[in-house]
């Protein structure tokens, strides 16, 4: 059977805009070749440096934005060749919930309306539709009492499950969550794991979870993929990411998640990557994590063949072949790295 | 809990809310004396032929610039038309301009506002010209290409004050909804496969209205000053027709013997003027709660 | 050792439909020269009004109705609001929560800091620019006596957080406020700005208040932690201690309810159920009865309101100890 979703070479650039007078900037290339699949009743959860392209690459899976180029294939059918009404067909099975449960709600309308509202669009009678509104209500958890409410009325967490409950009223295969739970407190985001797990337990929907936190990322997901400039440079099994990274970005990206736990946490040594974060509108040549990658410095002093680069000495292959995704470690562990196996 | 109990709760829930919003309108003072200014205004226009104690257009030389008395409320003009009952008539005109301009401007405006700001790109940059050519044009001019056109009727006059303030209703509106645009709900509209035109209808017009309306209400009363001005200069409404700005116009001519006469129809248009700024006012205020309560705090 | 900065009883209120609401109600923390003490707490229970109101900042018509919040001794609530303005920037600093917002996107990142510096010293435009430029290495932005010319927009995210530590802490001031100075960050980035908090710390021997709700970055930099539910200070005590055993039943479901990046995968989340009391409907007796999985008429949790008691380590619950049996 094939892959619910499928991401081949997915690219997208915005353009950088004039400056007044000033020459043109250059484009920012937000996504720059991204390819993966996920399985039904899969999560895949997407990590990486704010600016790293999670949110493009969401919005383009679900093509609310065009890609610049590549091909997303859903339950078999061409989602970046679909028309319009093509794309409006498809779009009952393929939902979004957003990161900002303040903003991502109509103020000016109620629950009810809200949740009701994929389905109306999708030819369920009013009357009907607000019935199983009130019935979603109850499934992500909220009283039906609250129907009638607007969303000024409702916690962050509370309105989260409304979005939740919009997104799956019509039964969803795909949900992407745009970090569902970065802007909720504590002890809410774990109600909202356990809602979306029981879902997913519920319906067999499959999960795009993008999200900063790695603890989080790593309690819902089954496979991990961590972006970097615009790219997915590693992805494996969630077991296999978090015990043994191949990839010198997430290792440092896992050292340096603060843990609830004073006597490791004073302990530990963290490896961290050198200087600012990089500017997708400005790509270093080669693998684009080299200037500042801890590891290609230790591989270099120890004897490859070495240019002199980002103000020190780089393994040559670091500083101009790209490297791309491919096979390290075992299994389905994916790095793009020329040195996988360093430690 | 069962279904109807919860039924129940919600319906509860949604009187009271209906109770609560009752209660800000008439809790806010000018919002309540605006809007009263303004119902005793339409009652006034609606009964003039009961109110008015003459005939707006009944002439009676003989007794032409008479003072005030138990009879003529306001004196008389200098064909001996009772002043009172021409400013009550005269109501009825101003109304039913303020009234229809922002109809008319309100509906056009809000759509092409709407349209320009959501769609964007060449759509977006041709509203905009036209809306810009709209604005720049003099009204004044319009009103006049206008009353040479059609003649000298009220459907003119509504027609060319119209046509000015859609442009301007146009261009709040677009500027309201580029804020609204990049707002994530439009973009979760998208996301559930809602077609553009619903967008706009079902969460692009409603969110932006609030600031428009008040635009609105306020240009009501500037749309019954335009009104005046035209037919203050002889290109609004013909004589012997009472309205306002004929009343000041006509009294003119008997300005410093008599000047009540322009005086009164001056005081009524202020009090018009005024009525529906505090009544805009007052929707600004209470209209969108949300937003005020949002501003309002800082933390 | 007198505290660096200590807060006593303090109580700040707004007035609402049924008389004054207490969004913070009896709130005493110090922290010493040299030491982290960070708070913590859902969102709404306080942190951010606890110390707005403690400089005087509590937006209108919020006031405070009681309590005093001491800088070296001095109480801040006490001083006439030009003093006081004088004491906030100079010997007391606060980066706020929201660092996107925190800076103006029309003036250079330079001319901000430089603001800062002259509204307190008498120095020249020139001298002010060349402060504010050394201020930015200090906080480690890379080539920063040309970037001090830059506007907020050419900086990232993370690096905007620290040009606003920058400002706090421009004129050297003896306690710093961090308002969650890391949740709009991601980890690598955080890691940077808490390591830069850090040291500033050790190297000037601030006191340091670290206000957030991510309690592994509370693990990492902080030496005492006081946790706050619904207004009130509900826990204190070191880091070791309140993490170790902690004994409040709100601190112990705060562990319960957050995923562990090292936990067998699998396991399920414990939330806390329902959500924190609105602070004009706060429960009588202990506000966290409604949550509480301990909570028992017996021990009067729902009528009597229990005081913050202990030695060094401080719970305010009527049931510590007999606990972990309810558990
Ligand atoms: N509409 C746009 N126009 C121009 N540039 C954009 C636009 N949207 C995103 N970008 C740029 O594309 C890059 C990737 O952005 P994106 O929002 O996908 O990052 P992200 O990984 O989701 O980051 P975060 O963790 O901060 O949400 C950034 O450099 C961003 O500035
Ligand atoms: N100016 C104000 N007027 C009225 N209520 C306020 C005001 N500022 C804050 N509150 C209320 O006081 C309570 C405490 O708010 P505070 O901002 O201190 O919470 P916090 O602990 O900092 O939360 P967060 O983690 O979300 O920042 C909340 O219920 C809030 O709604
Ligand atoms: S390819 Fe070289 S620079 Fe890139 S991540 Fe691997 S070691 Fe580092
Ligand atoms: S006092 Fe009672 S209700 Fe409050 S935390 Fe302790 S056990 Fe729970
Ligand atoms: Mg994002
Ligand atoms: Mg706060």
């Amino acid at each position: 059977m094939s892959p619910l979703l499928e991401v081949e070479e997915l690219r997208r650039s915005f353009s950088g805009g004039r400056t007044l007078f000033g020459p043109r900037k250059p484009d920012v290339r937000a996504v720059d070749g991204v390819s993966f699949t996920l399985g039904r009743g899969e999560t895949l959860g997407l990590v990486g440096e704010t600016g790293s392209g999670k949110s493009t690459l969401g919005r383009l899976v679900l093509r609310l934005i065009e890609p610049s180029a590549g091909r997303v294939r859903f339950e078999g059918e061409d989602v970046t060749a679909a028309s319009s009404s093509g794309l409006r067909a498809m779009r009952p099975r393929m939902q979004m919930v957003f990161q900002d449960p303040y903003g991502s709600l109509d103020p000016r309308m109620t629950a009810a309306e809200i949740i009701a509202e994929p389905m109306t669009a999708h030819g369920v009678r009013r009357a009907e539709a607000m019935r199983r509104a009130a019935d979603m209500l109850g499934r992500v958890g909220l009283s039906p009492a609250m129907a009638a409410r607007y969303p000024n009325e409702f916690s962050g967490g509370q309105r989260q499950r409304i979005g939740i409950a919009r997104a799956i009223a019509l039964d969803p295969a795909l949900v992407v969550l745009d970090e569902p739970v970065s802007a909720l407190d504590v002890s809410v985001q774990a109600q909202i794991l356990n809602l979306l797990a029981d879902i997913q337990a519920r319906s067999g929907v499959s999960f795009l979870f993008i999200a900063h936190d790695l603890a989080v990322v790593r309690h819902v997901s089954d496979r991990v993929a961590v972006m970097y400039l615009g790219r997915v440079v590693e992805m494996a099994p969630r077991d296999a990411l978090y015990g043994a990274p191949r990839h010198p970005y997430t290792v440092s990206l896992l050292s340096a998640v603060p843990r609830p736990d004073p006597a490791k946490e004073r302990a530990k040594a963290r490896i961290r990557p050198i200087g600012e974060i990089g500017s997708a509108a400005a790509l270093p040549s080669g693998c684009r994590f080299h200037p500042r990658c801890p590891r290609a410095r230790l591989v270099a002093a120890r004897g490859v063949d070495a240019v002199q680069a980002a103000g020190t000495r780089l393994p040559r292959a670091c500083v101009e072949q790209d490297p791309q995704l491919s096979p390290a470690g075992g299994g389905a562990h994916l790095a793009a790295c020329h040195f996988p196996d360093e430690a | 809990m069962s279904a109807t109990a919860e039924q129940i709760d919600a319906d509860a829930e949604a009187a009271a809310r209906r109770r609560a919003t009752f209660r800000r309108y008439t809790r806010h003072p000018g919002f309540m004396i605006g809007a009263i200014g303004i119902a005793l205004l339409v009652l006034v226009a609606l009964l003039a032929p009961w109110i008015a104690p003459h005939s707006p257009t009944r002439t009676d030389l003989m007794n032409n610039l008479a003072p005030p008395s138990a009879t003529f409320w306001l004196g008389t003009d200098q064909f001996g038309r009772c002043v009172a009952s021409r400013l009550i008539h005269g109501a009825q005109v101003s109304l039913q301009v303020g009234f229809f301009v922002v109809l008319i401007s309100l509906s056009l405006g809000t759509v092409i506002g709407a349209v320009a700001g959501y769609a964007g790109g060449w759509v977006e940059r041709a509203l905009v010209a036209v809306i810009d050519i709209l604005l720049a044009f003099p009204s004044f001019l319009l009103a006049l290409a206008l009353v040479a056109a059609r003649g000298n009727t009220l459907d003119s006059i509504i027609l060319a004050v119209a046509i000015a303030y859609t442009p301007r209703i146009a261009a709040v509106m677009r500027s309201v909804v580029l804020t609204i645009r990049p707002r994530p709900f439009i973009e979760a509209s998208r996301a559930i496969g809602l077609t553009p035109w619903k967008i706009v209808l079902r969460h692009v017009i409603p969110n932006a209205l609030p600031p428009v309306i008040v635009v609105a209400t306020v240009s009501a009363a500037t749309a019954i000053l335009a009104e005046a001005g035209l037919s203050f200069l002889g290109l609004g409404v013909q004589p012997p027709t009472p309205t306002w700005g004929n009343v000041i116009a006509e009294g003119q001519t008997s300005i410093t013997s008599n000047p009540l006469i322009s005086l009164s129809a001056g005081l009524c248009i202020a009090y018009t003027v005024v009525v529906l700024n505090l009544l805009g006012d007052g929707l600004r205020d209470t209209l969108d709660p949300q937003m005020r309560r949002n501003t309002g705090k800082l933390l | 050792m007198t505290a660096a900065f200590e807060l006593r009883g303090l109580t700040a209120a707004v007035p609402g439909e049924k008389g004054a609401v207490r969004l913070v109600e009896d709130v005493s923390l110090s922290v010493r020269a040299g030491e982290t003490l960070a708070v913590v707490g859902e969102s709404g229970s306080g942190k951010t009004v606890t110390f707005t109101s403690a400089l005087g900042l509590l937006p209108k018509p919020g006031r405070v109705i009681a309590g005093q919040a001491l800088l070296e001794g001095e109480d801040l609530l006490a001083l006439p609001p030009e003093q006081l303005r004088r004491r906030r920037g100079a010997r007391i600093g606060m980066v706020f929560q929201d660092p996107l917002t925190g800076l103006n996107p029309v003036f250079t990142v330079g001319e901000q800091i430089a603001e800062v510096l002259r509204a307190h010293l008498p120095i020249s435009r020139r001298e002010a620019r060349d402060r504010a430029a050394a201020l930015l290495g200090r906080v480690q932005i890379p080539d920063a006596a040309r970037r001090v010319d830059d506007y907020p927009h050419q900086f990232s995210g993370g690096m905007r957080q620290r040009v606003l530590i920058a400002m706090a802490i421009a004129l050297g001031p003896r306690v710093l406020i961090a308002d969650e100075p890391t949740t709009a960050l991601d980890v690598t980035v955080q890691a940077q700005v808490l390591d830069l908090l850090g040291d500033l710390r050790a190297s000037e021997g601030m006191g340091m208040v670290l206000i957030t709700h991510d309690l592994g970055v509370v693990a990492r930099q902080a030496d005492r932690v006081a946790v706050m539910y619904a207004g009130r200070v509900v826990e204190t005590g070191t880091v070791e201690e309140v993490f170790r055993a902690p004994r409040h039943p709100y601190t112990i479901s705060l562990f319960r309810s957050i995923p562990e990046i090292d936990a067998p995968a699998g396991t399920m989340l414990a939330p806390i159920a329902g959500s924190p009391p609105d602070p004009a409907r706060r429960p009588p007796g202990c506000a966290f009865a409604p949550r509480c999985f301990a909570v028992s008429d017996a021990h009067g949790c729902r009528s009597v309101r229990p005081d913050l008691i202990g030695a060094g380590h401080f719970a305010a619950c009527h049931r510590q100890g007999a606990i972990e049996v309810a558990a």
